[in-house]
Formats: structure tokens, C-alpha cells, sequence
């Protein structure tokens, strides 16, 4: 079995180095690039799938590494296999979708290089999902941050992408840093970097140890997931990158912060203490609240998915606390609902986070600006582009019948259970939790009845409209095999679930316990103490049912000789302009004055009078509305401005005598050779 | 017999949600020292809108056309969702409070859909204000729910009808506050005072109605007939889930009779409180509208912590 | 060649050392350079009719051809081409530089050392003397301003340690003949190719003038 996973991996490889080697020719470095990373994603869908369903885990070491600390061994187990399969799904349809859409850099950037850093791109993450030593770890987050920051920074000419690459590399290399810091403390308290021997030396840490690892673990993966405060990368950064890449970064890449956090806090640093499942659930409301306000707030159609991403973090993370809780107070059967729900909506954001990245890649390639302000009346020349977007809207909206609203039911019924059988005080952190993932919900309805108005719908805006052709049809295949997916996983989400089960089950804690989720007839899912059930495939009967009835007896049979004229909107008799139109701002302003206190909204104006003196007439008004950003002004700049000034103290040091760093040089000798001996 | 009962199950809804509203409106008249049109004019103005021609704007796409379909069959398919007059019957597949919270929130998705689509102004503001709204009222509105659910120990509305009155006796202030929260969801949802005049085309106090201006004949007919159909089931939610009073435990004629009667008179209550509201207060300007959200979300909080 | 010779030896390298803190002359800080580099060479001679090792002799022979000839000739060449016939500029007075002579020697024969130069407990005080050779050819290079003194001293740095692994036995290591090749043949190189690229743009190899590396 390794020699698949290996071929898994060299598929990539070969696909990076022969991408890079046809660097002179566009079209076949494209070819070849996604050729390899298709048939790599569809060897790592088969390969995943099938130690899923032989729940078989494999571990295995490759021998004469060089150094002593660094064992180059792997842990493919049943959690590594979910994710694999997840990015594998990810990665097969981006693939497809890159076939077209690269199209749009050729003569302008150098695609072999793109083919290069989107392989090797997904082979760090699959070397993340499976490495089992520490070094070797960190080696594999290495190049998928390091790749991805490439990609980031690829539309080159734009100053603004170059900003937010270096802004995206600065955070994720702090990040690492924590990481590291915690891999360190539990090499110098246990004495390994190998993970299946950290874990069975567990007990050897001492508690106030264990929580700083915590903590180090939270922000270090933290930053890589995107929770806030941590994030400000994440709406700079997904933007620049060209959308394949956005799709791969926002629907997988924040996905291994996930990853390790489930696998450090359930599995590895077993027993934790329950604080650790509240703070982790307090920064999952916050993160998801505050996640899909700012998202209300953006008219750049890619920073609004970004933060959409950072809201569905939260949501995961909501599902991750709880399971740590009911970890902690030792109710093993309601950390594995919690689990799945967490699982089954990280494969479901994957899925129609990367549609939507899709769809707006295809936007904005027509439209050459990612402002939705300028969009408009986009369903007419690019129909299937928007029955994809509104397939993925739906399914981020939660809305039943496809797979957001399943997951996130699966979420609710973790935090109702949570409120049924919990003491007081942190009964209340689950009637909150509940309030705020119910508040979520409803905000990222409004937005994407937003997003999705404001780019299709309606009269054009601007004059580029006309202009938009639809997408070729690789990207077509691409975004409708996902909103295809988004439905399917919907429909079967009671199979799924009891799949997701398995991979539960896998867990040490949770070996011996019973299903929780049943499946009674197949196509229901029943929480066991018969809590709550839900089908989809009724609801979905149901509801075609109901609207062939309606639709053949409205249209066919009442009233056949009705005639049906074209005409104009009502425009209460003025001229018909695009302006009449809502805006996007503008139609998330109630909502942002509502929440004012929390988004500080501001609003300037500037007019320039025809007259100064009399100030009468005006010649132009400009209003300038804005939000405040509180992250930057209240966490990030005092940290910039205090680095800067001790910077700015220590420079002393560099004198640019040669003579003085010899003389740093003899005392560093002198000192170090005193304290070592 | 069980067929019989499902099948008035499914068309009780839209039949008579139009009357639901005529006596609404009648009570209304002669608070008002009118006479006012006769209980049945819902069911007429319905004929009347499905005979006439329509117009539609070049500007709408073909949601414009679907949305009044899915509005409509949405309805329908909560309508069976949820128990009217018995208790006894089973529906454990879509009978779960989440699935009709979030397959009310796809009629609003696609109403605000629709509104959106002709690019008019009163259509994109009237989306903005309902989605504010929406948004806003899904917290109370789930929580309400979940007052219930944990008093009864199941989230499946068919179930907790089911309960035995003492259940609820025991928990009678929860019930009631949690009851209160909804009331202020349902004046929420459906669109009625103070939240939404449903009689007024005036641009500030425009919501639902805005964004339906732009449809006429069937298309609108099934808009309207929506609108009756969401009020008659929040009322049934209300008086069945809160005071599960009066169902029919046994399948028989007798007491599949009294249920109705029993569950009508109950309708009737929950639509004179509406019109004396409606009656003795004006509708509130928009932003005093989250306030008063946030009332009912705190009630049902509260109501939350109440149990146990 | 016994010991005693060897430690002698070793006094005289310690000497020219001493000699080229306080020398004022480049020609004769080149020829006390050609004499250390004498010295190590014979220590690896010493060593190689102890060992028979081959590569010990190939070192021998490179030692005494690039370092003890070639090197103070190119440097004289570099003298006499460059006028820079006396490097006078120090930071600190002669008077203190042979004090703080005194003290970087005390402290490598200090007893907190004993671990490192205990690694052949015979030849302790040699260690320690080769120790306190290398803190001051650091020193030379921090002290002086001339860019030819200070490279003088890296070279001597470089003697001063071979001499260290010598008597810790250790130069049997082929590693360290073979980083002995490639450092002389490097430092070469380098020594040229900067020297030359640094009086083309400075006009003088004064160090301290050399304070912008841009334009």
C-alpha cells in the first residue's frame, strides 16, 4: 500500500517539474500540469476512499534520513484519509476548471511557473495531512505556504497583490513560529518529535506546560485556519491569487489548520481540560459572527467569500469546541456527533466555498474587476455560470435540500444536546453558541441574496457587461461537477454521515461506543435518543412534487389563453437607468448600521462648491463610506509600532564597522565558550 | 383513513389561509366603523389575478419567473410539514423544526430573489429591509422553537404535539414566554404590524410588498396566495406547539371533527389578537424594528434558562 | 621530533602573533605570516613521519607552497603595487592593545577551559596556548584599520586553529586536510579578487572610510 501513496505523491511531482520544464511553451505546460494534477487528485479520491472503507490505517517509516530528529514517517489513518479525500475532490475539479481558465494568463505570465506552485502546492498538503514527525511536519507546511504564497503573488503587475503576498507570508511565518514553539516544548518535555510517541507520553507533561502547547497550537493553527483576530491575511491574500488557487487555499488550505487542531486536541493531548473546548468554541462564535458581518460589509467579490471562509471556520470550530467539551466532561457518544458535524461541514465548505471561488473567477475574468458594483444582468450573458453561483449560494445559505443545511443541522444538534444534558454555566456558552450560529445563518442568507443580486441580476451597471461571453466549458465541467456534488452530498447526507461515523470511531476515545447518528430507512438521519431526525430525499420529493403540481395546474390548466407581455419595469415615469438599481453597498447599509457598534461604520463627505464664498451651490458631493477596521488600529498596529521602535533601538548595533561585529564576534566566543563549559 | 386525514392535511393550507385573512380583514373594517368586504374577497381577488394578463419586465430573468413557483410550493410543503388538528400522526422525516425554519428562509431567498430581479428601486430596497429583517428575526425564531423542543425532549414538531398537557402545565412560564417571542416572529415573518403594513404602497413603509410590486396575474396571485399560506402556518404553529389543546388522539369522524372545530376556533383567536393589534398600533419605523427582535430573542433566552 | 620542539615551536607562533599586533610594517607583518605558515607546515611534516599518511605529505607540500611562498609574495607584490608600505591605523594604543594581549591569554589559560583544552591532557598548556593564539588573532582583526592587516589576521586565525587541532590530535581527519586545501585555495581567491574590487572603487583600503557599501 504505500507504493500508492507514492505514486499519489509523484504524480504531483512529476507534474510540478515537467510544468516548470515546459516553461516556454504556455499551452503545453498547462496540458501538462493539469493533466497530472487531474490524474493525481483522481488517484488520491480512489486511494482515500478505499482505506475509508477498509479501515486500514497505514504507518510507515522511510529509512536513511539524514538527520537524527527528522524520521520521514507517515500516519495515513482513517482522518488523514477523510482530508485527503477532501482536497483530492478539490483539487480534481480546480484542475478542470485551470484547463480554461489559465487561458486568460497566457503571453502575460509565465504558466509553467504556475503549474510548478499549484502542484507542489497540493503535495504539501498531502504531506501535512500525513506526516507523523514533528520536523517532517513542518517541512510540508514549509511548501504549502511557501506555494501558495507564489501563487498569491502571481498576477505581479497588480502592486496591491505584491502587498498582500508579503502581508499572507509575514502571518503565516509567525504562525509557523508558534507551531514550532509547541513541537519543541513537547520534543524537550517528552523527547520525540514522532507523533505516535508523543502520544503515549502525554503524561509526562506537566499541566502548565500543556496549556502553553495549547495555546501555541490555537494561534499557530489558528493563523493558517483564518479565526479571528488572526485573519487579516486571508481577505487580502484569497483575492490576488488567481481563482483555482483561491478555490484550493479557502476550501482546503485553512482546512489543515482544522486538521491539526482535531488531531492535537482529540486524539494527541488527550485528556485536556475543559477550558480548552471553550475557548475554542468562544473563538468559533466569534469568528463566525464577525466573520459574515465584514463579509456584509465588502463589495470585492473575492474579500466577501474570504470572509464567507473565515464564518464557515467559525462554524467548524463551534462543532470542534463542542467535541472538546463533551471530550472533557467524558460523554464520548456526543463528541462523536460533534466530530461529524465538524467533518461533514469542512467536506461541505470545501465543496461549495470552491464552487463560489469558481464562479467569481469566471466573473471576474469577463469583467476584469472584482468590484460587484460594476457587475449586473450577468444571469443573461452567462447563464450557467449563474445557476452554479446560485447553487452555491444556496448551499452556503444553508438552505435545504443541499449539504450546507445538513451539516449545519448536525452542528445545531451537537449544541441542542449540549444545552439538554449540560450544568448551567456552560449551558449558557451553548444557548449562545446556538444564538449566534443562528444569527450567522440568517446574515449569510442576506448576503448572498446580495452577492448574488448585485452580480446577475437586474440591469447591467457598467458598460463591460455586453461584453461578457460565457465561460469555455472546462470551467463550465468544473463548477457544475461541484454544485452537482453540493446537491448529491445533500441528497445522501445520512450515507455520508454514518461514513463520517466510521472515521469518528477511528478515534482511541471513541472506539468502543455505538453509532450516534442512525439511518434508519437509509435515507434519514435520526440523532439516537430520537432527539431530532431530518430526511432529505422526502423533503427534496416533497418539494418537486409539489412544484410540478403547482406548475401544472398555474400553467397549463388554469386560464390556457392568458398572454404574457414584455414591457418595461415601473420606473414611476422617469428614464430607466442602472442607477435605479439597489447597489451592493447599499443594500447591506441597514444591516451594518444595525450592528454599528461592532463594525464602526464611517461616513465622510466631501463638497466642492462652485462658490467658496457663498457655498451654495455644489459643484461635485462625494461621500465616502467605510468600515472601521478595529483589528488593524487596535492589535496590529500597537504591535507594529512597538517592534518598530525597539527595531529601530537595537539598529545601534549595526554600526557598519567591520571591526566592531569582530569584536561581537570574540565576545559571543568568549561567552558561549564560558557558559558551555 | 389515515389517507383521508393527510389529504386534508395538504390541501387544508391553501384553502383556507384565504379566509384567515378575509375575517382579518373584516374585523378590521368594523373596528373601523366600515363595513368591509365580505370574508371570501381573498378567495375572489385570488380568481380574479389568475385570469388576468401579465406583463413582465424584459429586464427579469427566469427567476423572476420561478420564484413565485418555489414561494408557493415551499408553502405547500410546510404545510404538510407540520400538525394542524391531530395528534397521532407521524412524520419523522420532515417534521423537524430546523428543516422548516431554513425551507421558510428558501421562499425568502427566493422572494428577495425576485424582488432583485427587475432592478427597480422599491424591489432592491424592499430585498434589503426583508433580508435585515429575515436575518435578524431567525434567532428568535429558532430559539422558540428550542424552548419547546427541550421542554419536550425532540426537536420533531408532529411530536411535541403529542405531549401530554401536564408536560406543559409544569412548564407554563417558559411556554409562555417563549410563546410571547413568537408571537413577535410571526408579526415578523408574515409581514404584518408593526413590522410590515400589508395594505400600504407607500416607498418608506414598503417590505413585502415592495418586493412583489413588479408582478401581475398568476405570477402574483401565487405571491399573494404565499403570503395567506406563511400566515396560516405560523398561526398553526403558534396555537399547536404552545397549546397543543384539542388535538385528536384517535383516528375517528368524531374526533377528527372536534379536532378541526377545536383547531379552527383556535385560528380564529390567534387572528382576532392579530387584528386588534394591528388595529391599535401604527407600524414602527424600520430601525426601532431590530429592538424589537431583540426582545423576542431575549424572552426565549430566557425562557431557556427557565427550564429545569 | 619530540615534543619539547613542537611546544617551541608553537611559543614562536604565539611570538609572531604578538609581533603582528605590534609591527608597523607590512613587509615585515607579510614575512611573519611566511614564518607561521613555516610552522605549521613542519607540525604536519612532524605528523606525517609519526603517520605515513599520504595526504598529510600532499598537505605539506600545498602548506609550503601557497602559504609559506606564495602568500607573503603576492602580499609584498600587493605592498609594493599599492604603495601601502606601513599600516599604522589601530583603534586602540599600543599600550592597551598589549594589555588586553595579557588578559585574552590569561583567560584561555583559564581553568573554566579545562574541559576544551584537556582533550589531550599532555599537551594542555600547548591547547591553551593555541587558544589564546586564536582570541588574538580575533583581536588583530578587530584592532587594526587596514584591510591588509585584518585580512593577515584571518589568516593567522586560520594557523592558530589548525595549530589547536594539531595538538588535540585530531589532525588525522580527513575533513579537516581537506577544508585546509579548499580554505587556502578559497582565501586566495577571495583575498584577490576584494582587494583589488575594493581599491577600485574606495581608493584606499582604510576600513573605517569604507562606511557607505552604496552609492
Amino acid at each position: 500500500m504505500p507504493i500508492s501513496f507514492f505514486i499519489l505523491l509523484s504524480l504531483f511531482f512529476v507534474g510540478a517539474i515537467g510544468s516548470l520544464l515546459l516553461r516556454k511553451d504556455d499551452s503545453a505546460a498547462n496540458i501538462w500540469s493539469s493533466f497530472f494534477a487531474i490524474a493525481g487528485s483522481l488517484w488520491g479520491l480512489l486511494f482515500s476512499v478505499a482505506i475509508i472503507i477498509s479501515e486500514h490505517t497505514l504507518v510507515f517509516v522511510i529509512d536513511n534520513a539524514p538527520l537524527s530528529l527528522l524520521s520521514l514517517s507517515f500516519n495515513i489513518d482513517l482522518l488523514s484519509a477523510f482530508f485527503i479525500f477532501v482536497i483530492s475532490l478539490i483539487a480534481l475539479f480546480t484542475s478542470v476548471y485551470a484547463i480554461g481558465y489559465v487561458r486568460h494568463y497566457y503571453q502575460k505570465y509565465n504558466i509553467g511557473d504556475l503549474g510548478f506552485f499549484y502542484n507542489f502546492f497540493i503535495l504539501g498538503i498531502l504531506l501535512v495531512l500525513t506526516a507523523s514527525n514533528g520536523i517532517f511536519f513542518l517541512i510540508g507546511w514549509e511548501i504549502m505556504s511557501v506555494a501558495s504564497f507564489f501563487g498569491v503573488i502571481y498576477d505581479r503587475n497588480n502592486q496591491e497583490n505584491i502587498k498582500a503576498g508579503f502581508l499572507y507570508l509575514v502571518m503565516t511565518y509567525i504562525g509557523t513560529a508558534f507551531i514550532t514553539v509547541a513541537f519543541l516544548l513537547l520534543y524537550k518535555f517528552i523527547g520525540s518529535f514522532d507523533f505516535a510517541t508523543i502520544k503515549s507520553g502525554v503524561g509526562l507533561l506537566p499541566i502548565g506546560v500543556k496549556n502553553i502547547i495549547f495555546f501555541a497550537a490555537l494561534i499557530g493553527f489558528g493563523f493558517k485556519a483564518g479565526i479571528i483576530p488572526l485573519h487579516t491575511w486571508l481577505p487580502a491574500a484569497h483575492p490576488a491569487a488567481p481563482s483555482h488557487i483561491s478555490a484550493l487555499m479557502s476550501g482546503v488550505m485553512i482546512k489543515t489548520g482544522i486538521f491539526m487542531m482535531i488531531r492535537l486536541f482529540l486524539d494527541i493531548l488527550q485528556p485536556i481540560p475543559i477550558w480548552w473546548g471553550v475557548v475554542v468554541l468562544i473563538i468559533g462564535m466569534t469568528s463566525s459572527l464577525l466573520g459574515v458581518l465584514y463579509a456584509l460589509t465588502e463589495h470585492d467579490i473575492k474579500r466577501l467569500l474570504a470572509y464567507h471562509s473565515i464564518e464557515n471556520i467559525g462554524i467548524i470550530l463551534l462543532g470542534l469546541g463542542s467535541a472538546l467539551i463533551f471530550s472533557s466532561l467524558g460523554m464520548p457518544a456526543l463528541v462523536l456527533l460533534s466530530l461529524v458535524a465538524a467533518l461533514f461541514h469542512t467536506l461541505n465548505h470545501a465543496i461549495f466555498k470552491s464552487l463560489l471561488f469558481l464562479g467569481a473567477g469566471s466573473v471576474i475574468n469577463q469583467m476584469h474587476t472584482r468590484n460587484m458594483e460594476e457587475y449586473g444582468g450577468l444571469i443573461k450573458y452567462m447563464p450557467q455560470t449563474a445557476f452554479f453561483f446560485l447553487i452555491g449560494s444556496m448551499a452556503i445559505s444553508a438552505l435545504p435540500p443541499f449539504n450546507g443545511f445538513f451539516s449545519e443541522w448536525l452542528t445545531y444538534q451537537a449544541l441542542f444536546q449540549g444545552i439538554a444534558m449540560l450544568g448551567s454555566s456552560i449551558r449558557w456558552l451553548f444557548i449562545l453558541a446556538v444564538s449566534v450560529l443562528a444569527f450567522t445563518g440568517g446574515l449569510a442568507l442576506a448576503c448572498f441574496v446580495k452577492a448574488f443580486g448585485s452580480i446577475f441580476l437586474a440591469r447591467p451597471r457598467s458598460m463591460e457587461v455586453a461584453h461578457a461571453k460565457e465561460s469555455p466549458r472546462s470551467m463550465l465541467i468544473g463548477m457544475g461537477a461541484l454544485a452537482m456534488l453540493s446537491f448529491l452530498f445533500g441528497i445522501f447526507s445520512s450515507q455520508t454521515v454514518s461514513l463520517l461515523e466510521k472515521i469518528g470511531r477511528s478515534f482511541d476515545m471513541l472506539k468502543k461506543i455505538p453509532e450516534t447518528i442512525l439511518a434508519p430507512n437509509n435515507q434519514s438521519m435520526m440523532i439516537k435518543n430520537g432527539f431530532a431526525s431530518v430526511s432529505s430525499l422526502t423533503f427534496l420529493l416533497s418539494l418537486v412534487v409539489a412544484l410540478i403540481f403547482v406548475t401544472v395546474i398555474i400553467n397549463l390548466i388554469i386560464n390556457r389563453r392568458q398572454k404574457i407581455k414584455i414591457g418595461a419595469t415601473w420606473n414611476c415615469g422617469t428614464d430607466l437607468t442602472p442607477r435605479m438599481e439597489i447597489t451592493s453597498t447599499g443594500f447591506a447599509r441597514s444591516i451594518i448600521l444595525i450592528f454599528k457598534g461592532i463594525l464602526k461604520p464611517s461616513i465622510q463627505h466631501t463638497i466642492d462648491y462652485s462658490d467658496s464664498e457663498s457655498r451654495y451651490l455644489p459643484k461635485t458631493r462625494t461621500v465616502s463610506l467605510g468600515v472601521g477596521d478595529v483589528y488593524k488600529s487596535y492589535l496590529y498596529q500597537p504591535i507594529t509600532t512597538m517592534i518598530t521602535g525597539l527595531s529601530l533601538r537595537v539598529k545601534n548595533i549595526q554600526s557598519g564597522n567591520t571591526n566592531i561585529y569582530v569584536l561581537y564576534i570574540l565576545i559571543a566566543l568568549l561567552v558561549s565558550l564560558f557558559s558551555i563549559l | 383513513m389515515i389517507i383521508i386525514i393527510w389529504a386534508i392535511q395538504i390541501i387544508l393550507t391553501p384553502l383556507v389561509s384565504p379566509l384567515c385573512v378575509g375575517v382579518i380583514n373584516k374585523i378590521k373594517a368594523r373596528l373601523q366603523n366600515r363595513k368591509g368586504a365580505s370574508i371570501f374577497q381573498p378567495y375572489r381577488d385570488l380568481w380574479k389575478l389568475l385570469h388576468k394578463d401579465e406583463i413582465i419586465s424584459r429586464d427579469a430573468s427566469w427567476i423572476f419567473r420561478v420564484a413565485p413557483l418555489i414561494v408557493f410550493s415551499i408553502t405547500l410543503v410546510i404545510g404538510t410539514s407540520i400538525p394542524f388538528f391531530t395528534s397521532f400522526l407521524t412524520n419523522t422525516l420532515t417534521g423537524d423544526m430546523l428543516l422548516i425554519v431554513y425551507a421558510l428562509a428558501i421562499g425568502t431567498f427566493f422572494l428577495a430573489l425576485g424582488g432583485l430581479d427587475v432592478g427597480s428601486a422599491f424591489g432592491g430596497f424592499g430585498s434589503s429591509r426583508e433580508m435585515t429583517l429575515s436575518a435578524l428575526a431567525e434567532g428568535g425564531f429558532i430559539f422558540s422553537f428550542l424552548t419547546v423542543a427541550l421542554i419536550n425532549g425532540t426537536t420533531n414538531i408532529f411530536t411535541i404535539v403529542n405531549a401530554d398537557i401536564f408536560v406543559h402545565g409544569r412548564y407554563l412560564l417558559p411556554t409562555l414566554l417563549a410563546f410571547g417571542g413568537f408571537l413577535v416572529v410571526l408579526l415578523a415573518e408574515t409581514a404584518r404590524f408593526p413590522f410590515d403594513n400589508p395594505a400600504t404602497h407607500l416607498e418608506l413603509t414598503m417590505i413585502h410588498e415592495a418586493m412583489i410590486l413588479e408582478y401581475s396575474g398568476k405570477k402574483l396571485a401565487l405571491m399573494e396566495w404565499a403570503t395567506f399560506n406563511k400566515l396560516f402556518i405560523f398561526l398553526a404553529l403558534s396555537v399547536n406547539l404552545f397549546f397543543p389543546i384539542g388535538l385528536a388522539h384517535t383516528a375517528g369522524i368524531i374526533t377528527i371533527s372536534a379536532g378541526i372545530i377545536i383547531f379552527m376556533i383556535k385560528i380564529f383567536l390567534g387572528v382576532l389578537f392579530i387584528t386588534l393589534l394591528e388595529s391599535s398600533m401604527a407600524k414602527f419605523r424600520f430601525f426601532r424594528l431590530p429592538d424589537l427582535l431583540l426582545i423576542s430573542f431575549i424572552l426565549n433566552a430566557i425562557a431557556i434558562g427557565l427550564i429545569r | 621530533m619530540n615534543q619539547i620542539f613542537l611546544q617551541f615551536l608553537l611559543g614562536i607562533m604565539f611570538l609572531t602573533i604578538i609581533f603582528l599586533h605590534l609591527s608597523r610594517k607590512n613587509f615585515l607583518a607579510s614575512i611573519a605570516y611566511s614564518l607561521q605558515s613555516l610552522i605549521i607546515m613542519l607540525f604536519f611534516l612532524n605528523s606525517f613521519f609519526e603517520t605515513n599518511n599520504l595526504t598529510i605529505l600532499l598537505v605539506v607540500f600545498l602548506v609550503l607552497i601557497v602559504k609559506v611562498i606564495l602568500a607573503p609574495l603576492f602580499f609584498i607584490r600587493l605592498i609594493k603595487k599599492n604603495a601601502l608600505a606601513f599600516s599604522v591605523s589601530t583603534y586602540l594604543n599600543t599600550p592597551l592593545t598589549i594589555i588586553i594581549i595579557a588578559i585574552l591569554t590569561f583567560i584561555a589559560h583559564y581553568q573554566k577551559f579545562s574541559p576544551l583544552t584537556n582533550i589531550v591532557p599532555a599537551n594542555q598548556d600547548s591547547l591553551s596556548l593555541a587558544l589564546s593564539a586564536i582570541f588574538l588573532s580575533l583581536l588583530l582583526i578587530i584592532n587594526r584599520k587596514g584591510a591588509l592587516s585584518q585580512i593577515l589576521g584571518v589568516l593567522s586565525l586560520e594557523n592558530s586553529i589548525v595549530a589547536f587541532v594539531v595538538f588535540a590530535g585530531l589532525e588525522q581527519n580527513p575533513a579537516l586536510q581537506i577544508g585546509i586545501i579548499f580554505n587556502i585555495g578559497i582565501w586566495i581567491l577571495i583575498a584577490t579578487i576584494f582587494m583589488s574590487m575594493i581599491l577600485k572603487h574606495f581608493g584606499t583600503l582604510n576600513v573605517s572610510s569604507m562606511n557607505n557599501l552604496k552609492d
